[in-house]
């Protein structure tokens, strides 16, 4: 605007100075009303098209978004507003075609260019200006504001000075039985039972209300209720969705986490840098990492990440860069991802700071230790390991260290450890003649093929196999005296080891887990025997004229019984005649120190004692040692845990059965993308956040910034800090949506100026504030201020008073009627059916049957479902969620799609949802498992009724009810009339 | 912004947007006038010229220079490479130009050309508005079936017939406002006719089998009169608990909803029967033949919905006698064979839905649409398949509107892009909802800070092609 400003003073300074004393075009007469007719709908006070309004004087003449001005005084010839009217370039022509606006005639083309050309004359009274922006409301700084009144709860005080101004009054308090069914609805999502609604109806405690809410939520009910909620608001589900919607079996730990964090109600602050960075703040708290299943929570679009990479890598962070700014900070930011947000302040530059905070990560399944202490040690010998790859004499001179190698030698005994094989067969591919020596091993002669393959089978006295050694052994007669025929050096490929077990037909593999040898070849390790690549081998140039010898140690020791054979296959496939000159095969059940190759270098010098070494020698020794110790000792850890998230390292859920292990070295440059558009990257972007929150600095200082965990741990900072005034807004007005059906602001992910007006700002900000500073971010504690109102405690029937005046109860007037949702109507009907199982935790409950798709993504039957199938009663929140398909009688009632973000549900009313309520196999099981608990409890039928409405709707029949549910029981049956009941309103809703 | 300040008249959308979701006050007069509520939006915009939809989704991508496009080039340069380079979007590279094996004819007073392959749809040239000019912009069946049906590529958004039920409501409130019959579930499933963000009462109901088309509807316990008494029974205890409660419309919504319902389960059976159809109907489907009877059955039922009021039937071709697909017209190879079997399958019903819709008087306001998500490579893949193609490919509407007999716009000389005319999947979108009376760029939504339309911020209205 500055730029604009500065460009027009020229201008300006004519237009208001001079008068012609030709009669011209008169700007109010003749100018404006076309302007306005033709013009402002699209460059008027309501839309800017490029920046550009005909309705403010300073930037018709300057010009809009190119910086160009668009009239130069007295020569409209150059003017490109002319330019633009009278279509000089077609395709340019102002107004456009496709745009309703009447085109300009010839005739008001011509009185534009006299207006210009004579001035122009725009009156001072007319100049318009740029309303002024004040800043929107949820940004403004966060101050406790004074509470009105004298009402013990802050809450009823701000209430209360809204409904007086409209002179309405507040309804009286519900009565106990509404309050219970209420409090139970809303903190912990299950119908009290009668017991409990009675004990709470003759509680004369003044503290009785308090108490139950307190009881409530200690509940470990209360987490499994909120937990939803937050899942919801991030679009969490248990499989990708879009094209291959596959399942992520392992989403589940997130969901415990979070119904874990609300039970234990963690501080806001802590929850955001958990679930955005634990591994960076709480490193030493491993049972924390399926926090980071938040970053994972939104779909993955499989198809678009195998066929385009880098539209992949953009868009999917946009979910994650979507899903925190609005679950947390209640910011639209992907509105800026083309242009700078057109309602909120976010610049272009913000979103893709956004985006580079996540380019460190990718979604999948993320490995961990669960338990600290495995954790630390597990990081200990891995810690080791690599020092030993690597051979870091720093960390392995360590007297720690030195003692582990000293103990490994002295446990050490090599040479009574190996048996020779009792060879039965041998044989070879390609022509090769194999000839067994009086020693015992085998010879290769005949003529050199390239390739071959050796098969030798044998057996052994030993009862119990953990290793097997290939010896190679020097030949006169070869060129170089071999081992390998090749010039002496030899390649095995492969080598494949099976056991046939007596009187079983088929072998078995064995699995081999780790080869060593004397010498290793460089890029020709003997682990390449061991890889199942046959393009790669174990190779000795250039230590030939030599012996050597490998040794594959089993993954499992092999047990051995009498009739048992062992065969060998030697692969030596690398061409050229790279093969075996003469070997032998011994076999072992010695523990793994024993049944290591160590390099020929140490083993030489093994009968000097280590501080005799050098001390290149001595890192030498203890990392070839260090390496196995360390090896065997990770071999023995407990597998890694596992959780669906997003982390620089992951196993990705692909639909096939083997791993996919995707891992990002380092974090991806981010571009700004003109428009959007992801092929036209603009300048890079540095991780940052929103800018329009001034208090904090909106691109991160960061000390590593090639560290992508800094970056995340830095926006959790960012969103956690006590001055980001969007945070504590944000998280007040969510809980108050679900205690009154809707947030004090109604769109509670959006509190820019696209979404509500709030009712009741200084109240959210007294919240916030309270709950920032009083209540350190606990939401028990919000919850128990809310609740304990007077407001909360209200009646929820209309009165007509308050409707003429606030029809939609914006004032809260009287409490919202809650229906069911579609997790509670499902809680509650196992719960009064007397079924519902408590059982918490673990992987999610599949009410569907599975069978093959067209494409990755399977057909679910929800239909075909056994309503009797193990943990079909577990409460709600533990089912699995396919995200692309639905279950049927959920979605009815209003279950979101979680292909998108779901800040608040629907509560639709339909003759499909009627039609499911009244015939899906879910509510007819359950009204027989009702009327089968009814009988179970008492034969007489009133005593049934009496205790179904009970259950149902916690309180006694009528006289008139009694009589009319008995016939029609009698009649239709016992279910039948519970069923009648399951889809009552006064089941469905609550008070 | 706020419904309850607001700067404007509330219209129905507003209304709806107040109550959150499904039926708010209006929108339970809505359900118990039908139409009335309706018209509020129809008068708001354009006099619509359709008031439902059949859309026959051939799912997989239809050749269109083997079925309406022929090209004289094509046919004398076969087996000659293309003479220009091809787009760098591909998926496999095809190889050289591929004729058409089959021959084209003139029909209909209009003279339009049409292959050998559809002798049925033919006969109906004149009532036929084909747009050969259609451009899409993924080449893949996932994003370009999703873009054909919502608009949007990958993102979730509201399908085309939940936003005309959304902006239009339902004209029988007894049965589905959007129905989807298709016997195989397409590849991209429930996100083709899903409500996305829109109130979920708008999304379509999927028909799979069709021989029992609605969930619900009955159930393995009660019998009908039970039903009616435990209904009865149910309006009783809700009309008490009502009674008590104040107004609350949610509550009366619900109990009349569950009249409703009952309707359905009387309404809906006999809608989707078409046992009743007389013997010369049935034979004008091709029901008395294996080979078009499934796809038969489905424009009957299509039909029968129309009659009844449903705003958009979509009908996707999953199933021929030989095989179950959801992806049928994806003719990478097998062209000489598969194509014929699909045209076979479909050509006689297509006609059929077209002759009896005309002989009902049902045509004028009933808007049927051809086409799949995109048409096939002028080029060959391998020696006798075509690769998926959104560059230039045919649609055709009928009735509801359109001009007949009209050919609109024209790819090159080989049939590869869309030359002259070229007619975007959004201008497709903006012209359905200007026949059906609703401008494109007022029927929006709001979520998450944007208002959203079916065009985005795209989409012009074709008029050439409107009557």
């Amino acid at each position: 605007m500055d730029r604009i400003r500065i460009a027009t003073v020229v201008a300006l300074q004519f237009i208001t100075g001079i008068i012609f004393a030709e009669p011209s075009p008169d700007f109010e007469r003749d100018v404006l009303p076309i302007l306005e007719r033709s013009c402002f709908q699209c460059h008027g006070p309501e839309k800017q098209k490029s920046g550009y309004r005909l309705d403010v004087r300073d930037i018709s003449i300057g010009g809009g978004d190119s910086g160009y001005p668009a009239i130069i005084p007295h020569d409209a010839q150059n003017s490109a507003l002319i330019e633009f009217v009278s279509g000089v370039d077609p395709e340019m022509k102002m107004p456009p075609e496709k745009s309703k606006a009447q085109p300009l005639s010839e005739d008001e083309i011509t009185l534009l260019r006299d207006w210009i050309n004579a001035g122009p004359i725009w009156p001072d009274a007319l100049a318009g200006k740029v309303e002024e922006v004040l800043p929107h409301w949820s940004l403004e700084p966060l101050v406790s504001p004074v509470v009105p009144g004298n009402e013990s709860n802050p809450i009823d005080g701000f209430i209360l000075e809204k409904l007086s101004e409209k002179n309405l009054a507040p309804s009286p308090a519900a009565g106990r039985v509404t309050l219970i069914r209420r409090l139970y609805y809303n903190l912990i999502g299950l119908p009290p039972s009668p017991e409990e609604v009675e004990a709470f109806i003759s509680d004369s405690s003044p503290t009785a209300y308090e108490d139950l809410v307190d009881h409530l939520l200690a509940s470990p009910r209360y987490g499994e209720r909120w937990a939803r909620h937050w899942l919801d608001t991030i679009q969490f589900a248990d499989t990708h969705g879009y094209e291959h919607d596959i399942a992520r079996e392992n989403a589940w730990p997130y969901r415990d986490y979070v119904i874990q964090s609300l039970n234990e109600d963690k501080p806001w602050a802590r929850f955001i840098r958990e679930q955005l960075a634990t591994d960076y703040f709480y490193p030493d708290e491993p049972q924390l990492t399926p926090a980071l299943g938040y970053l994972g929570a939104t779909p993955f679009d499989l198809s678009t990440y195998i066929t385009s990479g880098v539209t992949f890598d953009y868009l999917d962070r946009d979910s994650m860069v979507t899903q925190t700014m609005a679950a947390f900070v209640s910011t639209t930011a992907s509105c800026a991802r083309c242009h700078d947000h057109k309602f909120d302040p976010v610049p272009q530059q913000d979103y893709y700071a956004l985006q580079a905070v996540f380019s460190g990560i990718i979604k999948g399944d993320l490995a961990y230790d669960a338990d600290p202490k495995t954790k630390r040690d597990r990081d200990h010998w891995r810690t080791v390991l690599s020092a030993a790859q690597a051979k870091d004499g720093e960390t392995l001179l360590q007297s720690e260290h030195v003692e582990r190698v000293k103990e490994w030698l002295s446990e050490r005994k090599v040479e009574k450890t190996w048996t020779p094989l009792n060879v039965e067969t041998f044989q070879s591919t390609d022509g090769v003649m194999l000839t067994r020596r009086p020693n015992g091993a085998i010879q290769s002669g005949g003529p050199r093929p390239d390739k071959a393959t050796y098969t030798i089978t044998g057996t052994t006295e030993l009862k119990e196999l953990t290793a097997i050694r290939l010896n190679v052994f020097t030949v006169d007669k070869l060129p170089k005296k071999g081992p390998g025929r090749h010039e002496g050096n030899f390649h095995l490929s492969e080598i494949t080891v099976r056991v046939f077990k007596q009187g079983e037909l088929n072998p078995t593999q064995i699995k081999l887990r780790r080869a060593t040898a004397d010498f290793n070849q460089t890029d020709w390790g003997v682990e390449k025997s061991i890889d199942g690549n046959t393009g790669t081998a174990w190779g000795i140039h250039p230590a030939v004229g030599l012996p050597h010898h490998a040794v594959f140690g089993f993954d499992e020791a092999l047990v051995m019984n009498p009739g048992d054979r062992l065969s060998i296959v030697l692969d030596q496939l690398h061409g050229t005649g790279h093969i075996i000159g003469e070997f032998r095969l011994d076999v072992s059940g010695e523990g793994t120190e024993s049944t290591v190759a160590l390099p020929t270098s140490i083993v030489e010098k093994l009968s000097i004692a280590f501080t005799e070494l050098t001390e290149s020698e001595r890192v030498e020794r203890a990392a070839a040692i260090l390496r196995f110790v360390s090896d065997d000792t990770l071999a023995e850890f407990p597998e890694y845990s596992s959780v669906y998230a997003a982390a620089s390292s992951v196993d990705m859920p692909d639909g096939a059965d083997a791993p996919k292990w995707v891992t990002l070295a380092k974090p991806k440059p981010v571009h700004r993308m003109e428009r959007g558009n992801f092929d036209s990257p603009a300048e890079l972007v540095e991780p940052g956040a929103l800018s329009v929150i001034t208090a904090l600095p909106a691109r991160f200082e960061l000390t590593a910034p090639e560290d992508e965990a800094s970056r995340r741990a830095a926006l959790a900072d960012w969103i956690a800090h006590r001055d980001n005034v969007l945070t504590w807004r944000s998280i007040v007005n969510r809980v108050w949506q679900y205690h009154f059906g809707r947030g004090l602001c109604d769109t509670p992910s959006d509190l820019g100026r696209m979404g509500g007006t709030p009712s009741h700002p200084e109240l959210i900000d007294w919240l916030a504030v309270w709950f920032r500073d009083e209540a350190n971010g606990s939401l028990k504690d919000l919850h128990k201020m809310i609740v304990t109102s007077q407001t909360y405690q209200q009646s929820s029937m209309t009165r007509e008073d308050a409707v003429e005046i606030d029809e939609d109860n914006r004032l809260l007037w009287r409490q919202l009627r809650h229906r069911l949702d579609a997790e509670t109507f499902h809680d509650y009907t196992k719960a009064i059916s007397g079924n519902l199982d408590l059982t918490m935790g673990g992987p999610g409950v599949q009410h569907f049957t599975q069978g093959p798709g067209p494409q990755l993504t399977p057909t679910l039957d929800y239909d075909a479902y056994d309503w009797d199938a193990d943990g079909a009663n577990r409460r709600s929140i533990y089912r699995f969620v396919w995200r692309g398909i639905a279950d049927p009688l959920l979605e009815t009632l209003d279950f979101p799609d979680l292909g998108l973000l779901s800040p608040k549900r629907g509560f639709s009313v339909s003759s499909l949802q009627a039609l499911a309520l009244y015939n899906n196999e879910f509510v007819l099981y359950h009204a027989q498992a009702m009327a089968d608990r009814l009988t179970e409890e008492s034969s007489d039928l009133d005593i049934q009724i009496a205790r179904a409405t009970q259950l149902a709707w916690n309180r006694e029949p009528n006289a008139e009810e009694q009589t009319e549910f008995r016939t029609y029981a009698n009649t239709h049956g016992l279910a039948a009339l519970c069923r009648v009941i399951l889809n009552s309103n006064e089941y469905l809703f609550v008070d | 912004m706020n419904p309850f300040h607001p700067q404007n008249p509330m219209t129905r959308r507003d209304a709806l947007r107040t109550f959150a979701n499904g039926f708010g006050m209006l929108g339970l007069a809505g359900m118990l006038n039908g139409e009335a509520a309706a018209s509020t939006l129809s008068t708001g915009h354009l006099f619509p010229r359709a008031k439902r939809v059949i859309f026959l989704f051939m799912a997989g991508g239809p050749s269109h220079v083997d079925l309406f496009d022929p090209k004289s080039r094509l046919q004398t340069e076969s087996g000659k490479p293309l003479p220009f380079a091809m787009p760098a979007l591909h998926r496999t590279k095809t190889g050289n130009l591929l004729g058409s094996p089959w021959k084209f004819a003139r029909h209909g007073e209009s003279g339009m050309e049409i292959s050998e392959l559809l002798p049925h749809i033919s006969t109906c040239a004149d009532d036929l508005c084909m747009i050969r000019s259609m451009v899409a912009d993924n080449i893949n069946h996932n994003g370009a079936c999703l873009q054909m049906n919502t608009g949007e590529q990958s993102f979730s958004r509201p399908s085309l017939g939940s936003w005309l039920l959304y902006g239009l409501g339902s004209e029988n409130q007894n049965l589905p406002g959007f129905v989807v019959l298709s016997p195989a579930q397409p590849a991209q499933g429930a996100p083709l006719w899903g409500s996305s963000f829109l109130p979920a009462s708008n999304q379509g109901t999927l028909l799979v089998d069709l021989n029992n088309p609605i969930a619900n509807l009955g159930n393995s316990q009660f019998s009908s009169k039970t039903q009616r008494a435990q209904l009865d029974a149910l309006k009783m205890i809700n009309e008490q608990h009502a009674a008590t409660r104040g107004a609350d419309n949610r509550l009366n919504a619900r109990i009349e909803s569950f009249e409703l319902a009952y309707r359905m389960q009387t309404e809906a059976p006999e809608a989707f029967d078409i046992k009743g159809e007389s013997e010369a109907t049935r034979n004008l489907y091709g029901l008395d033949d294996p080979v078009t009877e499934i796809f038969g059955k489905q424009c009957l039922m299509a039909r029968r919905l129309a009659e009844r009021g449903v705003r958009c039937t979509q009908v996707y071709h999953t199933q021929t006698s030989k095989r179950k697909s959801c992806q049928l017209w994806d003719q990478h190879g097998g062209l000489r064979q598969e194509l014929p079997n699909n045209c076979a399958a479909t050509d006689k019903p297509i006609a059929g839905l077209l002759k009896d819709l005309k002989a009902r008087g049902l045509l004028d306001d009933t808007l049927v649409i051809w086409g799949g998500e995109f048409g096939r490579t002028p080029t060959a893949e391998g020696d006798n398949g075509r690769e998926h193609h959104p560059f230039g490919f045919t649609m055709w509407m009928a009735g509801g509107g359109v001009k007949g007999g009209m050919t609109y716009g024209a790819t090159d000389e080989y049939g590869w892009h869309a030359t002259e005319n070229p007619v975007h999947v959004h201008d497709l979108h903006a012209t359905i909802l200007h026949l059906m009376g609703i401008d494109h760029e007022q029927l929006t939504y709001r979520y998450s800070g944007r208002d959203y339309r079916l065009t985005d911020v795209y989409g012009n209205v074709v008029h050439d092609i409107i009557a």
